[in-house]
């Protein structure tokens, strides 16, 4: 198993406490397609943020490849957030001054690889998320479709274990949310890349592996 | 820290940000930086003008004067044993005397002004290698050593030529004549030889016989009331005193022009102040300015921050990469701001200086002014552009990215 999650609890402690995630556990496989969905204020963006190291649990496990998350120091968690997760946002939040080329090498400049390297892999990254003849654009000459998917590529460029995905395709328009999500499908079953994604879309079950419903902050279901 | 990362994307904010923000940017950091500099200079240049005015027509390098009950300094051939000194390029002698000067413009008893001034005797010759009296001259002419019965007057006394006391002054012109009563009781007529303007008040009330006049007046000889030295070079003021003593000026009072400066003294720790105030208000202006802009680039940035921090970035690395460009506009301005001080504002005022009533004013710009307002300009930038940056890195990524 590739993440275990074991009696998570989280409460955001308040006048009055709000219990957002009440005593969750699952397993994910590696190389697995997995849709949180549930209704708004479920707390399936509250469970991606806990498994991303985004945020911290209340009480609970989260074993990620072996790793304890909470054993982990803030400089441990930075460390392994850069080495080992990725991250696609709602909102793509593309550095304005920075080209997509720029903006996917950014992880492996700050990971200490040789520039030559990371050009090179960047490159390579772009071109699988169909952006290889649009390397040096700037976010405001990409649509918004492409913009995420160079957000997709610079989570992905540092061959992360888990890819975080949270409603990738809440900003896009139907044509340019099929590509994304036609796109995650694919890297999931060439490279058998785990992806973990948080969405509203019923659509988007077909793509999935398996689906955990949340309710109130419980499993309702895991199909 | 990732520094290599953070000079990246610095070097990328500034190349494809905005360039109208960096152009206003650098322009204000650069105003701060001239504003430093020049307040600084022109305070210290009004302070100069005083002293080379001082230097220049009054004092010398270092003014001799009689010992302790003594009102004459008694060294026969005083100019020559003190001319021979090392370190000296000329000595002036003067008798000194406190006179009351009369001008009855109808010669008929009535219509009399008269005052109370200092009256000097110089050796017209050797004055002017020590003063620079025979510059000055604004009427009539300068004395000659054979002159007798002659007399020039600073235009404090004669009034007119912009005179700052003229309800005090005698109203005299080239060529009229003046009651002068000595001290010693003695009564001369002069004829006003000429009139002269510095920009020294003190001088402006002083009046000038030759020596021989004066030593007929008070029946000495070879004597002096005080001698002004002047050295070769302002640095060796000091070792030319010891000088002056070791040739057997024992007893004497020696002093240094800037012993005798009481009032630039003065004026010149006001003005120290007064920079130090206006400079820290400059200086926390351009704080202010670049907190605003790295402030405003943080906010616009804020999902960025939180993305990239997500990523794996680290707080330092963000914070470095907003500092660097805090920096890079204090530099620029430091750079520009050198530049603007060195090769235009310098230049003009060399070639324009102010006419203060001081003297003629020129910025002083000094080694220690530029290092001071660099030191001031980039720590500016650096606290300005350090706070709100470290309060966006430290946001947490949640926060960041969902506000």
């Amino acid at each position: 198993m590739i993440i275990e999650v074991k009696n998570l609890k989280k409460t955001y402690e308040a006048l009055v406490p709000v219990k957002v995630l009440k005593n969750i556990n699952f397993e994910v496989k590696k190389g697995e397609f997995l849709a949180l969905m549930g209704r708004s204020g479920s707390g399936k963006s509250t469970l991606l943020h806990q498994l991303g190291l985004l945020d911290t649990p209340s009480s609970g496990k989260i074993i990620i490849d072996g790793i304890d998350l909470m054993s982990l120091s803030e400089k441990q968690k930075s460390q392994f957030r850069l080495k080992k997760l990725g991250y696609v946002f709602q909102s793509y939040a593309l550095l304005p001054e920075l080209t997509a080329l720029e903006s996917v090498f950014l992880p492996l400049m700050l990971d200490n690889i040789p520039k030559k390297e990371y050009l090179k892999k960047a490159a390579k990254m772009l071109k699988k998320v169909g952006l290889g003849k649009k390397l040096n654009h700037l976010p405001q000459e990409l649509s918004g479709g492409e913009q995420q998917r160079v957000a997709i590529a610079r989570a992905l460029v540092n061959d992360p274990l888990i890819l975080f995905a949270d409603e990738p395709t809440a900003n896009l328009d139907s044509e340019a949310s099929l590509t994304v999500i036609k796109l995650f499908r694919e890297l999931n079953k060439e490279i058998g890349q785990t992806i973990i994604m948080v969405t509203h879309e019923p659509d988007d079950e077909q793509y999935v592996d398996r689906v955990i419903w949340l309710k109130d902050g419980i499993i309702k279901k895991d199909y | 820290m990732n520094l290599k990362t953070s000079l990246f994307l610095a070097f990328h904010s500034i190349k494809r940000g905005n360039k109208g923000t960096l152009f206003m940017t650098i322009l204000i950091m650069t105003l701060a930086y001239v504003n430093l500099v020049f307040v600084s200079s022109i305070f210290g240049g009004i302070v100069q003008a005083i002293n080379n005015e001082a230097i220049n027509n009054q004092y010398s390098n270092i003014v001799i004067t009689p010992a302790v009950n003594n009102i004459y300094i008694k060294k026969n051939h005083a100019e020559q044993r003190l001319s021979s000194l090392p370190g000296v390029q000329a000595v002036a002698t003067h008798y000194v005397n406190q006179a009351i000067i009369k001008y009855d413009k109808n010669r008929d008893g009535n219509d009399i002004q008269k005052g109370r001034w200092t009256i000097k005797s110089i050796n017209p010759k050797q004055e002017e290698k020590v003063t620079d009296i025979y510059k000055s001259m604004v009427a009539g002419s300068y004395l000659k050593a054979t002159d007798r019965n002659q007399i020039i007057l600073g235009r404090d006394i004669s009034g007119a030529y912009g005179s700052d006391l003229e309800y005090l002054s005698l109203g005299v012109k080239v060529g009229d004549q003046v009651d002068v009563y000595f001290s010693n009781g003695v009564k001369r007529t002069y004829t006003v030889k000429g009139i002269f303007k510095t920009k020294n008040t003190q001088v402006n009330q002083s009046a000038f016989i030759t020596k021989g006049e004066m030593e007929s007046v008070l029946r000495v000889y070879n004597r002096s009331s005080e001698i002004l030295v002047k050295t070769k070079n302002i640095s060796s003021e000091g070792m030319v005193i010891r000088e002056i003593r070791r040739s057997g000026f024992k007893t004497e009072d020696i002093k240094k022009w800037s012993a005798l400066m009481g009032f630039t003294s003065g004026a010149s720790k006001s003005f120290d102040m007064i920079s130090i105030i206006l400079g820290a208000i400059g200086t926390i202006v351009a704080g202010i300015t670049i907190f605003i802009i790295i402030f405003v680039s943080v906010v616009n940035k804020r999902k960025q921050i939180g993305i990239l921090k997500a990523i794996g970035m680290r707080e330092g690395t963000i914070v470095a990469y907003f500092v660097i460009q805090a920096l890079f506009y204090g530099l620029v301005g430091v750079l520009l701001g050198i530049s603007l001080i060195l090769f235009v504002v310098r230049p003009l005022f060399i070639s324009n200086p102010l006419d203060f009533p001081v003297g003629w004013v020129s910025l002083k710009i000094t080694f220690n002014i530029i290092k001071i307002s660099n030191i001031s300009l980039l720590s500016a930038a650096l606290i300005g552009g350090f706070f709100p940056a470290y309060k966006g890195a430290k946001r947490s990524i949640l926060n960041s990215i969902w506000g």
